[in-house]
């Protein structure tokens, strides 16, 4: 892997924007709070846009526009700001998901008090998000990584519904606990090196050329593994995700599952995976075992829930579980399948949050089940739902169909076995996804109690078109995506060899 | 006769100019004291004595040894400047909060920089004797301080522990040293390490009392009684004073005889590992359930003692830079923390209960944000200095393969996740039944919570401007 500096510190401002203006929203009127965070997310999103201009797609396995700026010297610690294919990818998907959920946010009923430190949160929680994606120094992926958590514990604990105390302290213990473990194994990883080569570094370059001995190799993949076990999460340490979501305001549920997840697998991409080569091919039984039975677990616990909010964060979890079993399979049509079921299911649950959110806009509950019948007098929002769920559920021309395609392909390399078992877990999420439009359209309701209530309008409008757009598309046309990424992850494949 | 007729090179005093002109200071504070009917002279020329003594420490950069008991390396210059800075930034909200309460004396200018002195000389010294004397004169500045809340119970019997366990802590430590001297025949800590000898048993020994010793002082478990008493009963900015510099000039005789270690590892190792692994766990756990501000923040310091002391494990040259910066960090979190509660005690409604913080984003935004900076750099949350000093700690232990003591470390802090946490989310998410009313804080006391907020931050992003200093 080579690096491509930049004269320009593109990244820099990337991450540094978002974070001022969030500083700045706290000393202007309160009117001019949400045109002034519209705008500054709309600037983001061309930020993005530029990078992907600037980007050269012929050298995408190298990190491009690379920054570095010491903390430490003595140490080689540093804040090393890179993109790659696969960064590119999911800070696109940052600066979409940011846009949406801001406008999301500007009618939300929950967010009627304290509007500037909640667009303060919204952006600096973008500027850190674009900080964890782009970090090519170990230490300054963990500080950031850990930043995330700052901003989502303000938004779930003020602006969250009834349970919020309880999930936002749930949320920041169970990820700050787990990723403490990432920081000893961040340390002992540079103390392998500094072993090897006789200096520490906490470079991800420098650290891809370490050689790990059996024992502490598997120890030290563990730590950044549990870490990102609880974050991305799967089971059984997915407890803290249908509380953490269910209680967010709508804004925040959509960031949490659309990219604070991703972090979580993005990390085991690129941490896990890049660096311990050896030890995951070790540990590849485990790890398909652990996403399949993930898979299946979520899917069943979906089925279940009345709770709409609930119901999209379980079907979150089978979603993360699906992408940990592409990624397992450690071929290029898995790896290739998981990072595009990272980027699709970002956009779906997003949708599907803001489904969510709006049925509780509505009614002021939680429980779709009232929703029924109901929905004929919204025209609008029943056909952007389906649109959403659509391409949620993985079949032929939604967003999610390329992820769970590639991920039953590539386990039928493995063995013919595994794919059916995978087959039946896409199964088995093609089946809430179902009940949930049946309850919604088909189910029927006796007149009187159907409640009359006006249509998508206005922003939320704007959010939900945005995101159709893109569910689409990427079902129609992968691949442009395809091609931005695939050169990085055939780099992390050739680790394996 | 000649042996005793030690010849003395008046040059070497010259090292110690910055101790020296405190001295001075101290001496004329003292006797102006006793000298003018009007008090409120007293407390510019305290500032004025601190800020000459800062200019002479920073600028009067003379390292070398004095009389082979008194060093100026680069490790002491650091942590004089630090020693100097934090009790500067505290000295505003002093009188301020003795004078709200209503015990204000004169004294306590000179009894603090007298402390002050002594924390001066202790940082700097390999020699038994001399780390003896100047221990007690910092103890001794510190019973008073913290009894002199006028006619407060607390006060007294936090101070009363205090002096008798501190008395026992000195008192051991002279038994350790009479074990290093009958070992060696030096009182040189540096002399008694290197010595070869195959009696073991006395360095042992004398090891293990000099360390009981210095555990008492810092507050590690099983030696913590006297601390959350005295943190609790002392005067909040005492406590802060306390928790801070004094904490960070108790450790450094335990930094000093970390290098000399070498052949000694396993027995060390094994000791203070032990004591650490004990002094988080039982510090944080405690914590948890305290219902007293001041309190829940005393135990969070003998969490924190634990920590260094986890750090000080890995006995390595990394391991020893971790814990240097880890003592600056705590001293800036520590004295923000208690000073801030020390400014919220100014309302007379608020008794340090854990619960009255509520609301306080509503009355006071400003505060509110820094206290939860503070709590969250305690914590260990990026970028913080909390954050980086833990993040040293890890990695220096690895260093070593040390990592049972890590992941121990791990879950103590993930333990204090609950009671720092809790603060936050009661400062910003739950309204309080009164608002409280404060008075306006003066430009002084403003300014240094505003540069402890701000440092927490910038020794976070420039570590170097520590951490390089840290040799010896």
């Amino acid at each position: 892997m080579e690096v491509i500096s930049s004269n320009l510190p593109l990244l820099t401002t990337l991450i540094l924007f978002p974070i001022f203006s969030s500083f700045l929203l706290l000393f202007v009127r309160e009117e001019l709070v949400k045109f002034l965070s519209i705008l500054a997310s709309l600037i983001e999103v061309l930020f993005s846009l530029s990078l992907l201009y600037r980007f050269d797609l012929s050298n995408s396995e190298k990190v491009q526009f690379f920054e570095r700026y010491y903390l430490l010297k003595d140490l080689n610690l540093s804040f090393a700001f890179g993109v790659d294919g696969l960064s590119l990818l999911m800070v696109l998907l940052n600066a979409l998901i940011t846009l949406v959920a801001v406008l999301w946010s500007i009618r939300d009923r929950q967010i009627t008090f304290r509007l500037k430190e909640y667009y303060a949160w919204l952006l600096f929680s973008c500027g850190v998000l674009m900080g964890v994606f782009i970090s090519f120094d170990l230490i300054s992926f963990y500080v950031f990584y850990e930043l995330t958590l700052v901003p989502m514990f303000f938004l779930i604990g003020i602006w969250g519904y009834k349970l919020r105390l309880y999930s936002a302290y749930k949320f920041f213990i169970y990820i700050f606990a787990s990723s403490l473990l990432l920081l000893i194994g961040i340390g002992g990883v540079a103390v392998v090196h500094k072993r090897e080569f006789g200096h520490f570094s906490f470079f991800y370059l420098d650290l891809l050329k370490n050689h790990y001995g059996e024992g502490l190799g598997l120890f030290l993949f563990l730590l950044f593994f549990i870490a990102f076990w609880v974050k991305s999460p799967f089971i059984p340490f997915h407890t803290w995700l249908p509380d953490a979501h269910g209680e967010a305001p709508t804004a925040g549920s959509v960031f949490l599952a659309a990219v604070l997840l991703k972090m979580g697998t993005y990390a085991i991409l690129r941490f896990n995976f890049g660096l311990f080569p050896q030890i995951t091919l070790k540990l590849q039984p485990f790890l398909i075992f652990l996403g399949i039975l993930t898979i299946i677990y979520a899917s069943w616990m979906t089925l279940v829930q009345k709770n709409v909010k609930r119901f999209v964060a379980y079907s979150s979890v089978s979603h993360m579980g699906f992408i940990l079993t592409a990624l397992s399979t450690l071929n290029l049509e898995g790896f290739r399948g998981g990072v595009m079921e990272m980027f699709a299911h970002g956009l779906t649950s997003a949708g599907l949050f803001m489904v969510a959110g709006f049925i509780y806009n509505r009614l002021h509950t939680f429980n779709f089940d009232r929703l029924r019948g109901s929905i004929r007098f919204m025209p609008l929002y029943a056909l952007t739902t389906l649109l959403i769920v659509y391409g949620a559920m993985g079949l032929p021309g939604g967003s999610s169909f390329w992820g769970k395609f590639l991920t039953i392909l590539s386990t039928n390399e493995l063995s013919f076995k595994l794919s059916l078992i995978t087959l039946i877990g896409a199964f088995f999420s093609a089946m809430y996804l179902l009940y949930f439009i049946k309850t919604l359209y088909i189910d029927a309701q006796t007149e009187s109690v159907i409640v009359h209530f006006s249509d998508l309008r206005g922003y939320k409008l704007i959010a939900f078109t945005l995101l159709v757009i893109f569910i689409i598309f990427v079902g129609l046309y992968p691949k442009p995506f395809f091609k931005i990424y695939e050169a990085s992850l055939k780099l992390i494949l050739g680790g394996f060899k | 006769m000649e042996g005793l007729l030690v010849k003395i090179n008046y040059l070497e005093f010259l090292h110690l100019m910055p101790e020296l002109v405190l001295v001075f200071f101290s001496f004329l504070i003292m006797s102006l004291d006793l000298i003018l009917k009007d008090k409120k002279l007293l407390r510019p020329f305290t500032y004025l004595s601190l800020l000459i003594t800062l200019l002479v420490e920073i600028i009067y950069k003379n390292f070398g040894e004095s009389f082979k008991i008194f060093v100026q390396d680069s490790l002491s210059y650091l942590m004089k400047i630090f020693i100097i800075l934090v009790s500067f930034l505290i000295l505003p909200f002093l009188d301020r909060y003795l004078k709200s309460k209503g015990s204000f004396y004169p004294e306590v200018y000179y009894l603090y920089l007298f402390t002050i002195v002594g924390m001066m000389f202790l940082v700097s010294s390999y020699n038994l004797l001399m780390i003896y004397v100047s221990l007690e004169l910092v103890s001794v500045g510190f019973y008073v301080l913290t009894a002199l809340l006028r006619g407060s119970f607390l006060s007294k019997e936090g101070a009363f522990k205090y002096l008798i366990l501190g008395g026992v802590a000195i008192a051991l430590a002279s038994y350790g040293a009479f074990f290093m001297y009958l070992y060696s025949g030096s009182l040189d800590l540096r002399e008694v390490l290197t010595y070869k000898s195959e009696n073991k048993l006395l360095l042992n020994l004398g090891l293990t009392f000099f360390l009981i010793g210095m555990a008492i002082k810092i507050g590690a478990v099983p030696f913590h009684f006297w601390l959350p008493d005295a943190y609790q009963g002392a005067p909040t900015p005492i406590t802060s004073f306390m928790a801070s510099v004094g904490k960070l000039s108790f450790f450094i005789p335990l930094l000093r005889v970390v290098p000399y270690l070498q052949r000694y590892e396993d027995f060390w190792v094994v000791l203070v590992g032990f004591i650490a692994v004990l002094t988080m766990l039982f510090g944080n756990l405690v914590a948890l359930v305290q219902k007293d501000l001041k309190r829940l923040l005393a135990y969070s310091s003998i969490a924190h003692s634990g920590y260094m002391l986890a750090g000080l494990t890995s006995v390595s040259f990394i391991g020893i830079k971790a814990v240097g910066y880890f003592l600056i960090a705590y001293a800036l979190m520590s004295s923000g923390s208690f000073l801030i509660v020390a400014y919220l005690e100014e309302d007379e409604r608020f008794k340090n209960k854990v619960e009255q913080i509520s609301g306080l984003r509503f009355s006071n935004p400003t505060l509110a944000l820094s206290f939860s900076l503070f709590m969250f750099s305690l914590l260990g949350v990026p970028i913080t200095v909390g954050f980086f000093a833990k993040f040293l700690v890890f990695t220096s232990l690895a260093n070593k393969n040390l990592y049972l003591i890590a992941l121990l470390m791990a879950l103590a802090t993930a333990i204090s996740t609950g009671y720092y946490l809790r603060l936050v989310v009661l400062a910003f998410m739950r309204e309080g039944k009164e608002s409280l009313k404060l008075p306006k804080l003066d430009p002084l006391g403003f300014l240094s919570l505003l540069l402890l907020t701000l440092s927490l931050f910038f020794f976070a992003l420039f570590p170097g401007t520590v951490y390089d200093l840290i040799r010896w």
